[in-house]
């Protein structure tokens, strides 16, 4: 901490002016450059904020989307519903489990989880979730480890139940 | 300067941009000491390093958790704290070495709360209504007897031995958290306004305000109302119901203004901080002219950024302090450290300030719109209205354009908990970015 030697006050000022552009010039180098990324972005495509198309369209805010059914689960075996049975998936995710406070509530299914696993549609299309099951969610037989980008005729098995996606 | 040029990914660019904030560090820190002392000395260079290498911590926990993510955000809050300690270091030394402290706490729960939440932040959806009631438990925790401070006529503070803390700082984010899962839920019911659904958002948010209201903390109060009405207007796209926002908030605050003293008397200060000839000074009792009464600490924050001119006076040169001795402007380190910045940078380095919250904003708006999932957009979103909004009402308070109130600009003021709430709203940023980026 020795200092390295005292200034003359002339030689003080002009630091202190040397210091003062340096800094300002520094600081609006940094604002540039992250200006001009963010102007980058701007060429991209724009997507909105908003999280209901439907209502922003009904207001006329935005131009109608074409409706948009990103799919359907359809029950092969299960011990709550019918084979058979659909569950249509759109633009917001849908979760499945024993709980009632599920999209997909399977009361009967004693192998299933609370909250047992999430479908979630995305821009690339649907994508499948374990989200913290006891016994696993399979997909086409394998444990889901992490989620997954299901294709149509994949078959998901939540407890006892299995359904399988389609287009 | 050629990051892009290089072609560096995300992290290496981020750590590129820090290491640029560690210059400016320096510099800052070498001016106010070389004004101070007239010399030059390895000291001013340990604060720098000091920063630089809390930064780097930082930038690697942020390396290991999330890679993807936006790689602007951490710099921007580095030179934002950077340029909040080097002035608090320029005003006092002891409260510079306070706030450093706090920084490293907030870089410490920054990196806690990346590393607990990297593989999946949405599981904190399951816990809304723990969120919503502890936003409401936060807010209220000043008022319990034995723990409770007033500070300033304001019951803010907390006290657990000599540690001190504001929790209205984390309430916000705790409020915002449960804003965005309880809205991403039921969006669809509220755009059609049942009551059932509405109920107990009104009754958290309520609550809030009801408890914000009573304790005279008025600029949280519009801080909290300002992200409410954003978070509904980014949920249900429904313009009616921020014109409906707008007009009860102005409704409020009229009859605010007529019924409650404290209200009345900010606005008379905004409005007429100079008088020529005496009024009533309520704090003495008697008769003063308003500027050296009521309007003092506003008054003299004008004259401080007037001061400051267009290339300010330079870091450590600003004057605060009369020739006695005695601080111009009470609080200058916390709610008006503004007009001390506005004074020794000037209005260029002033509005550079300005622009770096603006592009923090900016980065933030960007991440609620890659986001794919209604949760992490409510977030985002909700988590840069925020800051936006506490921003501007300080800055929009300090330069007279809406009445003052006393509220924190976020990374710059000193304060621990504002520190520390900001740098864990950095993470939540962070934490969305990184899994909108992951996914494209």
């Amino acid at each position: 901490m020795t200092p390295w030697q005292p200034l003359a006050s002339a030689q003080v000022e002009t630091t202190l002016l040397a210091l003062k552009l340096a800094f300002l010039v520094l600081l609006y180098l940094f604002i540039w450059r992250i200006v001009r990324s963010a102007a980058r972005d701007l060429r991209l495509p724009q997507e909105s904020m908003i999280l209901a198309p439907q209502q922003a369209a009904a207001a006329g805010l935005i131009p109608q989307p074409a409706a948009r059914e990103l799919g359907r689960l359809v029950v092969v075996s299960s011990p709550t519903f019918q084979d058979g049975a659909a569950f249509t998936l759109d633009s917001h995710p849908l979760t499945i489990g024993r709980a009632v406070n599920n999209d997909v509530s399977m009361p009967d299914d004693e192998y299933a989880s609370g909250r047992h696993a999430r479908f979630e549609p995305r821009r690339d299309g649907v994508w499948v979730e374990d989200i913290g099951s006891t016994n696993g969610t399979f997909v086409n037989g394998i444990r889901l480890t992490r989620e997954r980008k299901l294709v149509p005729g994949d078959v998901v098995r939540v407890g006892e139940t299995d359904l399988r996606f389609e287009p | 300067m050629g990051a892009r040029a290089l072609n560096l990914s995300y992290r290496n660019r981020e750590l590129f941009y820090l290491a640029v904030v560690g210059v400016l560090t320096g510099l800052g820190f070498a001016s106010v000491y070389i004004a101070r002392q007239s010399e030059v000395s390895w000291g001013s260079l340990g604060y720098a390093l000091f920063f630089f290498a809390l930064y780097l911590i930082a930038h690697l926990v942020t390396r290991l958790t999330v890679p993807n993510a936006d790689p602007y955000l951490l710099p921007m809050a580095g030179l934002l704290t950077a340029v909040g300690v080097t002035e608090i270091y320029r005003l006092g030394n002891a409260d510079a070495f306070k706030q450093g402290l706090w920084i490293v706490i907030g870089v410490g729960l920054y990196a806690l709360a990346l590393w607990g939440l990297r593989r999946d932040y949405r599981v904190l959806e399951q816990y809304k209504y723990l969120f919503g009631i502890g936003a409401i438990a936060l807010l209220f925790l000043p008022r319990v007897p034995g723990i409770g401070t007033t500070v300033n006529g304001a019951r803010l503070w907390v006290h657990v031995g000599s540690f001190r803390f504001q929790p209205g700082e984390f309430s916000k984010i705790f409020l915002i958290v449960f804003l965005a899962a309880y809205l991403r839920e039921k969006r669809e019911a509220l755009a059609q306004a049942r009551l059932k659904d509405v109920g107990p958002l009104l009754v958290i948010w309520g609550g809030c305000m009801l408890v914000l209201v009573s304790s005279n903390d008025l600029g949280s109060g519009l801080l909290y109302f300002g992200i409410f009405l954003s978070m509904l207007y980014v949920a249900t796209a429904r313009l009616s119901f921020v014109i409906g926002g707008i007009a009860l908030f102005l409704a409020g605050g009229f009859v605010a203004y007529e019924k409650i003293a404290h209200v009345h008397e900010r606005v008379t200060i905004w409005l007429h901080p100079w008088t020529s000839t005496k009024v009533y000074c309520p704090s003495t009792g008697g008769l003063a002219l308003r500027q050296d009464c009521e309007s003092y600490q506003l008054v003299k924050s004008i004259y401080s950024i007037g001061n400051g001119g267009f290339g300010g006076t330079g870091l450590g040169k600003g004057t605060f302090t009369t020739t006695d001795g005695h601080q111009l402007i009470p609080y200058v380190n916390s709610d008006f450290i503004y007009s001390a910045l506005a004074q020794e940078l000037g209005l260029i380095g002033a509005a550079a300030l300005l622009l770096v919250f603006m592009l923090f904003v900016a980065r933030g708006m960007k991440i609620a719109l890659q986001a794919d999932d209604g949760f992490s957009k409510l977030l985002a979103a909700g988590l840069t209205f925020g800051f936006a909004l506490q921003t501007f009402i300080i800055v929009g308070g300090v330069l007279r354009i809406i009445p003052l109130t006393g509220i924190t600009l976020p990374f710059v003021s000193y304060g621990g908990s504002s520190v520390v709430a900001n740098f864990l709203l950095l993470a939540g940023l962070l934490l969305v970015s990184n899994r909108a980026n992951t996914h494209q």
